[in-house]
Protein backbone atom coordinates (compact mmCIF):
# COMPACT_ATOMS: atom_id res chain seq x y z
CA UNK A 1 0.00 0.00 0.00
CA UNK A 2 1.40 3.47 -1.09
CA UNK A 3 -0.24 6.77 0.17
CA UNK A 4 0.55 9.99 -2.49
CA UNK A 5 -0.31 13.68 -2.05
CA UNK A 6 0.51 15.09 -4.96
CA UNK A 7 1.70 18.48 -4.24
CA UNK A 8 -0.41 20.40 -7.41
CA UNK A 9 -2.30 19.41 -9.96
CA UNK A 10 0.71 18.74 -12.49
CA UNK A 11 2.22 16.12 -9.72
CA UNK A 12 -1.02 14.60 -9.77
CA UNK A 13 -0.96 13.96 -13.93
CA UNK A 14 2.65 12.70 -13.39
CA UNK A 15 1.60 10.26 -10.25
CA UNK A 16 -1.51 8.86 -12.06
CA UNK A 17 0.97 8.20 -15.08
CA UNK A 18 3.17 5.89 -13.12
CA UNK A 19 1.08 4.36 -10.08
CA UNK A 20 -0.61 1.31 -10.62
CA UNK A 21 -4.33 -0.11 -9.86
CA UNK A 22 -4.49 3.35 -7.63
CA UNK A 23 -7.62 4.76 -6.10
CA UNK A 24 -8.24 8.60 -5.46
CA UNK A 25 -8.85 9.67 -2.12
CA UNK A 26 -10.71 12.78 -2.31
CA UNK A 27 -14.20 12.74 0.65
CA UNK A 28 -13.58 8.95 0.90
CA UNK A 29 -16.94 8.23 2.22
CA UNK A 30 -17.34 5.30 -0.28
CA UNK A 31 -13.73 4.14 -0.17
CA UNK A 32 -13.20 4.20 3.53
CA UNK A 33 -16.14 1.84 3.84
CA UNK A 34 -15.05 -0.34 1.06
CA UNK A 35 -11.42 -0.18 2.82
CA UNK A 36 -12.59 -1.17 6.52
CA UNK A 37 -14.77 -3.77 5.41
CA UNK A 38 -12.06 -5.03 3.47
CA UNK A 39 -13.78 -4.79 0.27
CA UNK A 40 -10.91 -3.33 -0.90
CA UNK A 41 -7.40 -4.26 0.36
CA UNK A 42 -3.71 -2.45 0.14
CA UNK A 43 -4.70 -0.13 -2.36
CA UNK A 44 -2.46 2.63 -3.70
CA UNK A 45 -4.25 5.72 -2.62
CA UNK A 46 -3.70 9.04 -3.98
CA UNK A 47 -4.84 11.64 -2.65
CA UNK A 48 -6.73 14.78 -3.97
CA UNK A 49 -8.66 16.55 -1.51
CA UNK A 50 -6.73 19.59 -1.25
CA UNK A 51 -6.20 20.51 -4.94
CA UNK A 52 -8.00 23.41 -4.91
CA UNK A 53 -8.84 23.43 -8.62
CA UNK A 54 -10.27 20.19 -8.90
CA UNK A 55 -13.49 21.49 -6.72
CA UNK A 56 -15.87 24.88 -7.38
CA UNK A 57 -19.33 25.78 -9.13
CA UNK A 58 -18.19 27.76 -12.81
CA UNK A 59 -20.73 29.14 -14.94
CA UNK A 60 -19.60 29.78 -18.89
CA UNK A 61 -21.76 31.59 -21.41
CA UNK A 62 -23.52 27.91 -22.21
CA UNK A 63 -22.48 25.73 -19.04
CA UNK A 64 -22.18 25.20 -15.84
CA UNK A 65 -18.68 23.10 -14.52
CA UNK A 66 -18.40 21.40 -11.63
CA UNK A 67 -15.38 20.45 -10.14
CA UNK A 68 -15.22 17.28 -9.41
CA UNK A 69 -14.40 17.08 -6.12
CA UNK A 70 -16.58 19.56 -5.18
CA UNK A 71 -18.73 18.62 -1.82
CA UNK A 72 -22.49 17.61 -2.33
CA UNK A 73 -23.08 20.33 0.72
CA UNK A 74 -21.09 23.36 -1.75
CA UNK A 75 -23.83 21.73 -4.47
CA UNK A 76 -26.58 22.06 -2.35
CA UNK A 77 -25.95 25.51 -1.32
CA UNK A 78 -24.77 26.98 -4.34
CA UNK A 79 -26.54 29.66 -5.90
CA UNK A 80 -25.59 28.65 -9.49
CA UNK A 81 -26.74 25.34 -9.22
CA UNK A 82 -30.32 26.62 -7.47
CA UNK A 83 -30.75 29.23 -10.18
CA UNK A 84 -30.22 26.89 -13.44
CA UNK A 85 -31.34 23.17 -11.85
CA UNK A 86 -34.11 22.69 -9.75
CA UNK A 87 -33.96 19.38 -10.40
CA UNK A 88 -30.45 18.93 -9.15
CA UNK A 89 -31.17 21.38 -6.06
CA UNK A 90 -34.40 20.04 -4.94
CA UNK A 91 -33.35 16.20 -5.43
CA UNK A 92 -30.24 16.24 -3.55
CA UNK A 93 -31.81 18.33 -0.50
CA UNK A 94 -31.82 14.37 1.25
CA UNK A 95 -28.83 13.17 -0.08
CA UNK A 96 -27.30 11.06 2.75
CA UNK A 97 -27.38 13.22 5.51
CA UNK A 98 -26.11 16.52 6.17
CA UNK A 99 -22.43 14.55 8.03
CA UNK A 100 -22.25 12.99 4.66
CA UNK A 101 -23.04 15.75 2.63
CA UNK A 102 -20.06 17.81 3.94
CA UNK A 103 -17.37 15.35 3.12
CA UNK A 104 -18.90 13.53 -0.09
CA UNK A 105 -17.87 14.38 -3.11
CA UNK A 106 -19.82 14.88 -6.67
CA UNK A 107 -17.00 13.31 -8.63
CA UNK A 108 -16.80 10.31 -6.07
CA UNK A 109 -20.18 9.48 -6.37
CA UNK A 110 -20.02 9.06 -10.05
CA UNK A 111 -16.72 7.77 -10.40
CA UNK A 112 -17.14 4.82 -7.48
CA UNK A 113 -20.20 4.01 -9.66
CA UNK A 114 -22.51 2.23 -7.49
CA UNK A 115 -26.10 1.23 -8.74
CA UNK A 116 -27.78 3.40 -6.39
CA UNK A 117 -25.46 6.30 -6.77
CA UNK A 118 -28.32 9.36 -5.87
CA UNK A 119 -26.60 12.27 -8.26
CA UNK A 120 -25.91 10.18 -11.39
CA UNK A 121 -29.73 9.19 -12.54
CA UNK A 122 -30.32 12.94 -12.29
CA UNK A 123 -26.77 14.00 -14.23
CA UNK A 124 -28.58 11.58 -16.45
CA UNK A 125 -31.45 13.34 -16.97
CA UNK A 126 -29.96 16.46 -17.46
CA UNK A 127 -27.45 14.59 -19.99
CA UNK A 128 -24.52 15.73 -18.70
CA UNK A 129 -21.09 14.89 -19.93
CA UNK A 130 -17.83 14.32 -18.05
CA UNK A 131 -14.43 15.92 -18.60
CA UNK A 132 -11.11 13.82 -18.18
CA UNK A 133 -8.08 14.38 -17.97
CA UNK A 134 -4.67 13.02 -18.19
CA UNK A 135 -1.30 14.14 -18.25
CA UNK A 136 -1.27 14.48 -22.26
CA UNK A 137 -5.30 14.09 -23.10
CA UNK A 138 -8.37 15.70 -22.36
CA UNK A 139 -11.67 14.06 -23.79
CA UNK A 140 -15.69 15.01 -23.15
CA UNK A 141 -17.72 11.80 -22.37
CA UNK A 142 -21.04 11.79 -22.30
CA UNK A 143 -22.39 10.94 -19.21
CA UNK A 144 -24.52 8.48 -20.68
CA UNK A 145 -21.61 6.42 -22.27
CA UNK A 146 -19.56 6.50 -19.24
CA UNK A 147 -20.14 3.23 -17.94
CA UNK A 148 -19.74 0.28 -19.14
CA UNK A 149 -20.23 -2.48 -16.51
CA UNK A 150 -20.85 -2.76 -12.49
CA UNK A 151 -18.47 -0.27 -11.57
CA UNK A 152 -16.89 -0.43 -14.66
CA UNK A 153 -16.15 2.78 -16.87
CA UNK A 154 -14.07 3.93 -20.01
CA UNK A 155 -11.45 6.00 -17.60
CA UNK A 156 -7.89 4.61 -18.25
CA UNK A 157 -5.65 4.17 -15.47
CA UNK A 158 -3.73 7.17 -15.86
CA UNK A 159 -7.20 9.18 -15.84
CA UNK A 160 -9.61 11.28 -13.53
CA UNK A 161 -12.73 12.93 -14.28
CA UNK A 162 -11.68 16.92 -13.23
CA UNK A 163 -15.14 18.41 -14.25
CA UNK A 164 -18.97 17.36 -14.68
CA UNK A 165 -20.34 19.65 -17.38
CA UNK A 166 -24.19 20.47 -17.78
CA UNK A 167 -26.05 23.08 -20.35
CA UNK A 168 -27.29 25.59 -19.06
CA UNK A 169 -30.92 25.09 -20.91
CA UNK A 170 -30.55 21.74 -19.62
CA UNK A 171 -34.06 22.17 -17.88
CA UNK A 172 -35.23 25.35 -18.85
CA UNK A 173 -38.68 24.81 -19.90
CA UNK A 174 -38.97 21.08 -19.42
CA UNK A 175 -41.23 19.37 -16.52
CA UNK A 176 -39.13 17.58 -13.93
CA UNK A 177 -39.73 14.49 -11.72
CA UNK A 178 -37.36 12.74 -9.40
CA UNK A 179 -38.37 10.50 -7.01
CA UNK A 180 -36.07 8.14 -4.80
CA UNK A 181 -37.71 4.93 -2.94
CA UNK A 182 -35.57 3.92 -0.06
CA UNK A 183 -36.80 2.69 3.95
CA UNK A 184 -36.17 6.34 5.65
CA UNK A 185 -35.48 9.85 4.51
CA UNK A 186 -32.16 10.12 5.76
CA UNK A 187 -29.57 7.58 4.90
CA UNK A 188 -31.45 5.59 2.76
CA UNK A 189 -29.82 3.99 -0.17
CA UNK A 190 -32.19 3.90 -2.80
CA UNK A 191 -34.35 0.78 -3.87
CA UNK A 192 -35.40 2.42 -6.89
CA UNK A 193 -35.03 6.28 -8.04
CA UNK A 194 -36.18 7.77 -11.03
CA UNK A 195 -35.34 11.05 -12.54
CA UNK A 196 -36.45 12.46 -15.76
CA UNK A 197 -37.32 15.70 -17.75
CA UNK A 198 -39.86 16.08 -20.48
CA UNK A 199 -41.17 19.19 -22.80
CA UNK A 200 -44.35 19.30 -23.93
CA UNK A 201 -46.07 21.39 -26.49
CA UNK A 202 -49.66 21.16 -27.20
CA UNK A 203 -49.85 18.13 -25.02
CA UNK A 204 -47.64 16.05 -27.34
CA UNK A 205 -44.27 15.15 -25.41
CA UNK A 206 -41.84 16.24 -27.62
CA UNK A 207 -38.60 15.89 -25.99
CA UNK A 208 -37.92 13.21 -22.88
CA UNK A 209 -35.04 11.98 -20.43
CA UNK A 210 -35.83 9.54 -18.31
CA UNK A 211 -32.87 8.12 -16.48
CA UNK A 212 -33.18 5.46 -13.19
CA UNK A 213 -30.93 4.39 -10.46
CA UNK A 214 -30.53 0.88 -8.55
CA UNK A 215 -32.35 -0.92 -11.58
CA UNK A 216 -29.15 -2.17 -13.64
CA UNK A 217 -25.48 -2.63 -13.26
CA UNK A 218 -25.06 0.98 -13.06
CA UNK A 219 -27.63 4.00 -13.02
CA UNK A 220 -28.82 4.55 -17.06
CA UNK A 221 -30.98 6.19 -19.63
CA UNK A 222 -34.62 4.28 -20.64
CA UNK A 223 -33.51 5.17 -24.19
CA UNK A 224 -36.06 2.74 -25.70
CA UNK A 225 -39.14 4.42 -23.45
CA UNK A 226 -37.94 7.76 -24.85
CA UNK A 227 -38.07 7.08 -28.51
CA UNK A 228 -41.55 5.53 -27.75
CA UNK A 229 -43.01 8.47 -26.17
CA UNK A 230 -41.68 11.01 -27.80
CA UNK A 231 -43.80 12.56 -30.66
CA UNK A 232 -47.04 11.06 -28.41
CA UNK A 233 -50.10 13.17 -27.03
CA UNK A 234 -50.73 11.26 -23.52
CA UNK A 235 -53.74 9.82 -24.75
CA UNK A 236 -51.28 7.96 -27.42
CA UNK A 237 -48.97 5.97 -25.16
CA UNK A 238 -50.24 3.03 -24.78
CA UNK A 239 -48.82 1.87 -21.03
CA UNK A 240 -48.39 -1.72 -22.11
CA UNK A 241 -45.88 -1.45 -24.36
CA UNK A 242 -44.18 1.07 -22.06
CA UNK A 243 -43.85 -1.30 -19.82
CA UNK A 244 -42.76 -3.88 -22.15
CA UNK A 245 -39.86 -1.47 -23.05
CA UNK A 246 -38.88 -1.07 -19.70
CA UNK A 247 -38.81 -4.71 -19.28
CA UNK A 248 -35.90 -4.52 -22.20
CA UNK A 249 -34.04 -1.43 -20.77
CA UNK A 250 -34.31 -2.78 -16.47
CA UNK A 251 -32.90 -5.89 -14.76
CA UNK A 252 -33.78 -5.37 -11.14
CA UNK A 253 -32.33 -7.86 -8.84
CA UNK A 254 -33.47 -9.06 -5.36
CA UNK A 255 -31.07 -8.30 -2.53
CA UNK A 256 -31.69 -7.26 1.39
CA UNK A 257 -33.29 -4.06 0.52
CA UNK A 258 -35.45 -4.76 -1.56
CA UNK A 259 -36.62 -7.89 -3.97
CA UNK A 260 -37.24 -7.52 -8.26
CA UNK A 261 -40.89 -7.88 -8.08
CA UNK A 262 -41.16 -4.52 -6.20
CA UNK A 263 -38.30 -2.66 -7.76
CA UNK A 264 -39.82 -3.16 -10.89
CA UNK A 265 -43.75 -2.57 -9.91
CA UNK A 266 -42.44 0.82 -8.00
CA UNK A 267 -40.51 1.47 -11.36
CA UNK A 268 -43.71 1.12 -13.57
CA UNK A 269 -45.65 3.25 -11.56
CA UNK A 270 -42.89 6.12 -11.46
CA UNK A 271 -42.32 6.32 -14.80
CA UNK A 272 -46.07 6.44 -15.19
CA UNK A 273 -46.93 9.03 -12.94
CA UNK A 274 -44.07 11.10 -14.71
CA UNK A 275 -45.78 10.53 -17.98
CA UNK A 276 -49.51 11.57 -16.63
CA UNK A 277 -47.93 14.46 -14.73
CA UNK B 1 3.19 11.60 7.35
CA UNK B 2 3.31 14.43 9.64
CA UNK B 3 0.20 16.28 9.60
CA UNK B 4 -0.34 19.47 11.54
CA UNK B 5 -3.41 20.93 12.31
CA UNK B 6 -5.47 22.50 15.26
CA UNK B 7 -7.76 20.45 17.43
CA UNK B 8 -9.83 22.52 19.72
CA UNK B 9 -8.35 25.14 18.78
CA UNK B 10 -4.72 24.19 19.89
CA UNK B 11 -1.89 23.66 17.21
CA UNK B 12 -1.10 19.98 17.34
CA UNK B 13 1.47 17.78 14.96
CA UNK B 14 1.76 14.18 14.94
CA UNK B 15 3.50 12.03 12.91
CA UNK B 16 0.50 9.32 11.69
CA UNK B 17 0.14 6.37 9.08
CA UNK B 18 -2.03 8.97 6.90
CA UNK B 19 -5.00 6.42 6.34
CA UNK B 20 -5.44 6.17 9.48
CA UNK B 21 -9.35 6.90 10.47
CA UNK B 22 -9.51 10.05 11.78
CA UNK B 23 -11.45 8.82 14.76
CA UNK B 24 -8.69 6.64 15.78
CA UNK B 25 -6.51 9.58 15.31
CA UNK B 26 -8.62 11.04 17.84
CA UNK B 27 -9.54 8.23 20.14
CA UNK B 28 -5.82 6.82 20.15
CA UNK B 29 -2.88 9.29 19.88
CA UNK B 30 -5.03 11.90 22.09
CA UNK B 31 -7.08 10.12 23.62
CA UNK B 32 -10.08 12.22 23.12
CA UNK B 33 -12.89 9.23 23.78
CA UNK B 34 -15.97 11.45 23.24
CA UNK B 35 -15.91 10.62 19.63
CA UNK B 36 -17.47 7.09 19.41
CA UNK B 37 -17.70 4.24 17.05
CA UNK B 38 -20.39 2.17 16.54
CA UNK B 39 -21.65 1.50 12.81
CA UNK B 40 -18.37 2.46 11.21
CA UNK B 41 -19.53 3.29 8.00
CA UNK B 42 -20.56 7.19 8.34
CA UNK B 43 -24.32 6.23 8.79
CA UNK B 44 -25.20 6.37 12.61
CA UNK B 45 -23.28 9.66 13.75
CA UNK B 46 -21.82 8.37 17.02
CA UNK B 47 -18.66 9.35 15.89
CA UNK B 48 -19.36 13.02 14.63
CA UNK B 49 -16.91 16.01 15.02
CA UNK B 50 -16.64 19.18 13.33
CA UNK B 51 -13.77 19.74 10.24
CA UNK B 52 -13.35 22.97 9.76
CA UNK B 53 -16.65 24.03 10.99
CA UNK B 54 -18.70 21.55 9.32
CA UNK B 55 -20.33 18.85 10.96
CA UNK B 56 -18.57 14.98 9.65
CA UNK B 57 -18.56 11.97 10.58
CA UNK B 58 -15.20 10.75 11.32
CA UNK B 59 -14.97 6.99 11.52
CA UNK B 60 -14.60 7.50 7.46
CA UNK B 61 -12.47 10.57 7.34
CA UNK B 62 -9.02 9.91 7.16
CA UNK B 63 -5.67 11.08 9.39
CA UNK B 64 -5.01 13.06 5.68
CA UNK B 65 -7.81 15.06 6.06
CA UNK B 66 -7.26 16.50 8.75
CA UNK B 67 -3.77 18.20 7.74
CA UNK B 68 -3.90 21.72 7.68
CA UNK B 69 -7.29 22.16 9.03
CA UNK B 70 -9.41 23.24 12.39
CA UNK B 71 -10.83 19.86 13.90
CA UNK B 72 -13.13 20.55 17.22
CA UNK B 73 -14.55 17.71 19.31
CA UNK B 74 -17.14 17.48 22.18
CA UNK B 75 -14.16 17.88 24.85
CA UNK B 76 -13.58 21.44 22.92
CA UNK B 77 -17.04 22.72 22.19
CA UNK B 78 -18.63 21.15 25.68
CA UNK B 79 -16.53 24.08 26.94
CA UNK B 80 -18.21 26.91 25.13
CA UNK B 81 -20.86 28.87 26.52
CA UNK B 82 -22.86 27.25 23.77
CA UNK B 83 -21.79 24.38 24.66
CA UNK B 84 -22.51 24.14 28.13
CA UNK B 85 -26.52 25.90 27.28
CA UNK B 86 -26.90 23.11 25.01
CA UNK B 87 -26.03 20.27 27.88
CA UNK B 88 -28.45 22.12 30.17
CA UNK B 89 -30.90 21.56 27.59
CA UNK B 90 -30.17 18.32 26.87
CA UNK B 91 -30.06 17.67 31.15
CA UNK B 92 -33.09 19.21 31.48
CA UNK B 93 -35.32 17.45 29.00
CA UNK B 94 -33.94 13.92 29.88
CA UNK B 95 -32.89 13.50 26.34
CA UNK B 96 -30.11 11.17 27.29
CA UNK B 97 -30.26 8.03 28.18
CA UNK B 98 -27.52 5.64 27.20
CA UNK B 99 -25.43 8.41 26.33
CA UNK B 100 -23.48 6.54 23.83
CA UNK B 101 -24.71 8.81 20.71
CA UNK B 102 -24.72 12.05 22.21
CA UNK B 103 -21.64 13.30 21.51
CA UNK B 104 -22.88 13.26 17.91
CA UNK B 105 -26.22 14.65 18.65
CA UNK B 106 -24.69 17.38 20.84
CA UNK B 107 -22.31 18.45 17.81
CA UNK B 108 -24.83 18.49 15.02
CA UNK B 109 -27.07 20.64 17.74
CA UNK B 110 -24.60 22.76 18.05
CA UNK B 111 -23.42 23.26 14.37
CA UNK B 112 -27.30 23.85 14.17
CA UNK B 113 -27.76 26.63 16.37
CA UNK B 114 -24.64 28.33 15.50
CA UNK B 115 -25.38 28.06 12.01
CA UNK B 116 -28.91 28.85 11.62
CA UNK B 117 -30.65 28.63 15.32
CA UNK B 118 -34.27 28.88 14.48
CA UNK B 119 -36.69 27.43 16.52
CA UNK B 120 -38.14 24.92 13.78
CA UNK B 121 -38.73 21.25 14.11
CA UNK B 122 -38.48 20.31 10.58
CA UNK B 123 -35.12 22.50 10.77
CA UNK B 124 -33.63 20.74 13.23
CA UNK B 125 -35.34 17.05 12.62
CA UNK B 126 -32.60 17.48 9.16
CA UNK B 127 -30.10 18.95 10.91
CA UNK B 128 -29.98 15.93 13.43
CA UNK B 129 -31.03 13.20 10.70
CA UNK B 130 -27.15 12.13 10.29
CA UNK B 131 -27.20 10.68 14.01
CA UNK B 132 -29.15 7.43 15.44
CA UNK B 133 -30.37 7.23 18.96
CA UNK B 134 -31.07 3.64 19.82
CA UNK B 135 -32.51 3.91 23.11
CA UNK B 136 -35.54 6.01 21.16
CA UNK B 137 -35.24 9.07 22.39
CA UNK B 138 -35.68 11.35 19.23
CA UNK B 139 -38.81 13.58 20.67
CA UNK B 140 -36.90 14.42 24.02
CA UNK B 141 -33.62 15.12 21.33
CA UNK B 142 -35.96 17.95 19.43
CA UNK B 143 -37.76 19.35 22.80
CA UNK B 144 -34.32 20.15 23.95
CA UNK B 145 -32.93 21.05 20.84
CA UNK B 146 -35.82 23.34 20.62
CA UNK B 147 -35.37 24.70 24.02
CA UNK B 148 -31.50 25.39 23.09
CA UNK B 149 -32.55 27.76 20.46
CA UNK B 150 -35.11 29.50 21.97
CA UNK B 151 -31.88 30.30 25.00
CA UNK B 152 -29.28 31.11 22.96
CA UNK B 153 -30.94 33.89 20.89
Amino acid sequence: MKFIKPKDIENLYDTLDTTEQQYLLAGGTDINVQINNGIIRDPNIIYISHLKELSGIEETNNEILIGSTTSFKDVIESRIIKKYFLLMYNSLQNFASPLIQTSATIGGNIANGSPTADVIPILLALNAKLLICSKSNKREVPLKDFFTGYKKNVMKNNELITKIIINKNAEQKYQTYYQKVGSRNSLAIAKVAVAGIKKVVKEKIIDIKLAVGSLNEYPRRLFKVEEYVTGKRLTEIDFEKVEELLNSEITPISDFRSDKEYRYHVCVNLIRTFLNE
Amino acid sequence: MKISFTLNKQAVTIDVEPMKRLLDVLREDFNLLGAKEACGEGECGACTVLLNGEPVTSCILNAAHADGSEIETVEGISQTELGKLIIDCFDETNAVQCGFCFPGFFISSYHYIKTDGEKDLNKIKTALSGNICRCTGYEKIFESVMLACERAN
